[in-house]
């Protein structure tokens, strides 16, 4: 009963939920405020918000078909969001996550589809999957790395660089996918590359519903990702670079490697959300299939605190609302574009939580939390 | 300070208690009970990536069903579900077949593979297909099927008659026109349409025909401030009639003419309507008429007469507008002459479906 009486492992797991739970106060209130104030404008447009909402929630986990959706929407989401919270955890502000995806997506497909289709290597689903999976990742790397190299090397800030790597990339993309790489098939007026082949498509979990093995893969990726940074001596190295570069350089660390790896795995991890898209849902790279993922991450990022796990729950969330908003929409015609306003409360609330720390009376924590980037210095 | 607190906790009861009351209604929420003495015949829409009220493609489609809904005794339902994000494609349309409306229109080239693939996986829904063009091919076998329109049109017959209206109106001999990438056969239908009708009218005239094809898809429909320019170029060698077809690229063409006060010709939809600041040169439109054709599929289908495979929807000018006196009674003869010949194949265009 008494206290003195816990054991050390109690003490410890009874802090861990405490300190969750604390971690988890503004977020969530985030979110509620966000649906509270959505719900506001939908009553002014003339729409009527518990209905919609709960066409949302049908439309996001009524039934087994729309977990699955849920769970297909939510995949980009988690690897982008990884990419942009990985970058955060190292002091750097990662906005390329766009491009990192676009450019996965395009190896991925090239690898899917030239491989048999042009240069005629057929390959078994063994080798052609990770092998699409992990050039996508690869090329993501590189793309995120040089941004990460120019930083280390000339102080160029990644902000303004991974800004200018995405406009490389995409305008990249359209040429490739309206040129050299575009579907042959006369009738198609689509930038669009030709379906990968059948061994580099990543099987789906169930027979009828179209959530996939990258799903799985990418909660995998989140593990993986929390062991890095918590549990070896890189994600410790990256971790002290992100909190203070001086520090780092003090205790022995290369901070310009540091620098350069972290915006790689970055990169990797974003190209991996184009990649998965690719290998494992339209089977091709289509040029407008992203709307944005790479820029819903810093959302996602943010509001999983940049903690893999926090990371994961907030894609599922994202993911759950756009996919649910269909629903809403059939049920009762309010616009889904109500979605993205509420996402851009979300960010709000949480990217400036003195809003909902005031509303709901919050204490501050009084030790400051790490430094999410570093200044233009 | 605190009734803003007080307001947003009254805010988040009432949101706790509707979302414990909310799982009740779900069950009776899906399907409208209120069955009068006549089975419900219900029209469902799934717009491409892109808004209801867009003036444009989606607009004149959804007009379309509302129109069915008002004029087709029997229609007792209509609803639309705007598309996001491609991959959503197969489940907005599964709303619609899972919830068995008997029509599914999906508007856009984009959709026809997903729109295919539900006619399969549900033959007893029909389904229209607006500016789809299907062919039996390696992607679809099957094809034709029994519950499955694809709606086409023949844009060069609309370029067509707004090349012989350019050419009847100008007075310097030149005309100009300002269209997106010619690789999309369509625009290359409408731009060569357009050469082909005002040769009709004057085998000497000179035709300016400028394609943005040199920059990529993502561009070259949304890029105004090219298609204004360009027009302005044109309108600087003489020319004295526009035509603008090409998304906002040739709305910008419209724009600049607008500028210089020379007519100007729109595509379509009735642009009039669509881009007000160009009321002032707009002579006419060359128009997919979108409306009718979803109006007729489901009056087709309301009345059994629904036969799969294609259809071509009619074109034609959109009305004179605000330039009505300006343009004379035989320019208006001759173009209906041209419009009825073109319908009943007495005259040819003679332009490939596509870029050779």
């Amino acid at each position: 009963m008494a206290q003195s009486s816990e054991s050390p492992f109690a003490r410890r797991a009874l802090n861990l939920v405490r300190l969750g739970f604390n971690e988890l106060t503004v977020p969530v209130l985030a979110v509620v405020t966000a649906l509270v104030v959505g719900g506001l404008v939908m009553l002014v447009a003339g729409g009527d918000p518990l209905l919609a909402y709960l066409g949302l929630w049908e439309g996001a986990f009524g039934d087994a078909k729309a977990i699955s959706e849920t769970f297909v929407w939510a995949t980009p989401y988690i690897f982008a969001g990884l990419a942009v919270a990985l970058a955060f955890k190292g002091g750097l502000f990662n906005i390329g996550a766009e491009g990192q995806l676009a450019m996965g997506a395009v190896v991925a497909a090239w690898i899917g589809y030239a491989l048999p289709g042009v240069l005629k290597i057929e390959l078994p689903a063994f080798i052609h999957i990770p092998l699409a999976v992990l050039g996508g990742a690869f090329a993501g790397g590189i793309w995120g790395a040089i941004p990460g190299w120019l930083k280390a090397k000339t102080g160029a800030h990644e902000v303004i660089n991974t800004i200018m790597m995405n406009y490389i990339i995409l305008l990249i993309a359209s040429f490739l996918l309206n040129g050299p790489m575009k579907d042959p098939n006369p009738l198609n007026v689509i930038a669009r590359t030709p379906s990968i082949a059948e061994s580099a498509r990543v099987p789906r979990l169930l027979p009828d519903l179209r959530v996939h093995w990258g799903f799985v893969f990418a909660l995998g990726v989140v593990v993986l990702v929390w062991w890095l940074l918590y549990k070896t001596t890189v994600g410790f190295e990256i971790r002290t670079v992100g909190t203070n570069p001086n520090a780092g350089q003090y205790a022995g660390m290369n901070v310009a490697w540091i620098t350069v790896l972290t915006m790689g795995l970055s990169g990797a991890l974003a190209g991996l959300a184009g990649t998965i898209e690719v290998t494992a849902l339209n089977y091709r790279h289509e040029l407008s299939f992203s709307l944005g993922y790479g820029f819903d991450a810093i959302t996602v990022a943010l509001l999983g605190k940049t903690h893999p796990v926090g990371v994961a729950l907030a894609a599922i969330l994202m993911g759950a609302m756009r996919n649910g908003a269909t629903r809403m929409q059939f049920l009762t015609q309010v616009p889904v574009d109500i979605v993205s306003v509420i996402q851009s409360l979300i960010l709000l609330f949480v990217a400036a939580d003195v809003i909902v720390r005031f509303l709901f009376r919050i204490r501050t924590p009084k030790q400051g939390d790490a430094m999410m980037t570093r200044g233009w210095s | 300070m605190r009734k803003l607190f007080m307001l947003v906790a009254l805010l988040l009861v009432v949101a706790g208690v509707a979302c414990t009351a909310a799982p009740t209604p779900a069950p009776t929420a899906a399907p409208p009970t209120k069955a009068p003495a006549a089975p419900a015949f219900r029209v469902g829409l799934v717009t491409d990536v892109g808004k209801i009220d867009d003036k444009s493609f989606n607009q004149s489609t959804w007009e379309g069903v509302q129109k069915a809904s008002k004029e087709i005794p029997g229609v007792t339902e209509i609803k639309y579900i705007e598309t996001t994000d491609p991959k959503d494609y197969d489940k907005n349309i599964a709303q619609f077949a899972d919830a068995k409306y008997d029509v599914i229109v999906t508007v856009g080239f984009a959709l026809t593979d997903a729109t295919y693939a539900a006619a399969k996986k549900y033959p007893s829904t029909k389904f229209v297909g607006i500016d789809q063009f299907l062919s039996k091919d390696k992607d679809h076998p099957d094809w034709p099927l029994s519950n499955l329109v694809g709606v086409t049109f023949d844009e060069d017959k609309a370029g067509y008659l707004a090349g012989a209206l350019a050419a009847q109106l100008s007075k310097t001999g030149t005309i100009g026109a300002v269209l997106g990438t010619d690789v999309v056969p369509p625009v290359w239908r409408f731009g060569e349409g357009y050469r082909a009708g005002a040769k009709a009218i004057n085998p000497n005239i000179n035709i300016v025909v400028v394609y943005h094809s040199d920059v990529g898809f993502d561009k070259t429909f949304t890029d105004p401030e090219w298609g204004k320019t360009t027009a302005l170029s044109q309108i600087d060698k003489k020319a004295d009639v526009v035509f603008g077809a090409g998304g906002k690229t040739g709305n910008g063409a419209l724009l600049g003419a607008a500028e210089k006060k020379v007519f100007c010709i729109g595509v379509d939809t009735d642009q009039y309507l669509t881009v007000p600041e160009a009321k002032g040169c707009l002579v006419s439109s060359a128009m997919k008429l979108l409306t009718p054709s979803t109006f007729n599929m489901i009056k087709a289908a309301k009345d059994g007469a629904f036969k799969g495979g294609l259809y071509t929807g009619p074109v034609g000018l959109a009305p004179y507008h605000d330039l009505d006196a300006q343009v004379p009674a035989a320019v208006k003869t001759k173009i209906q002459e041209l419009d009825k010949g073109l319908q009943d194949g007495t005259i040819k265009t003679n332009v490939a479906p596509a870029k050779p």
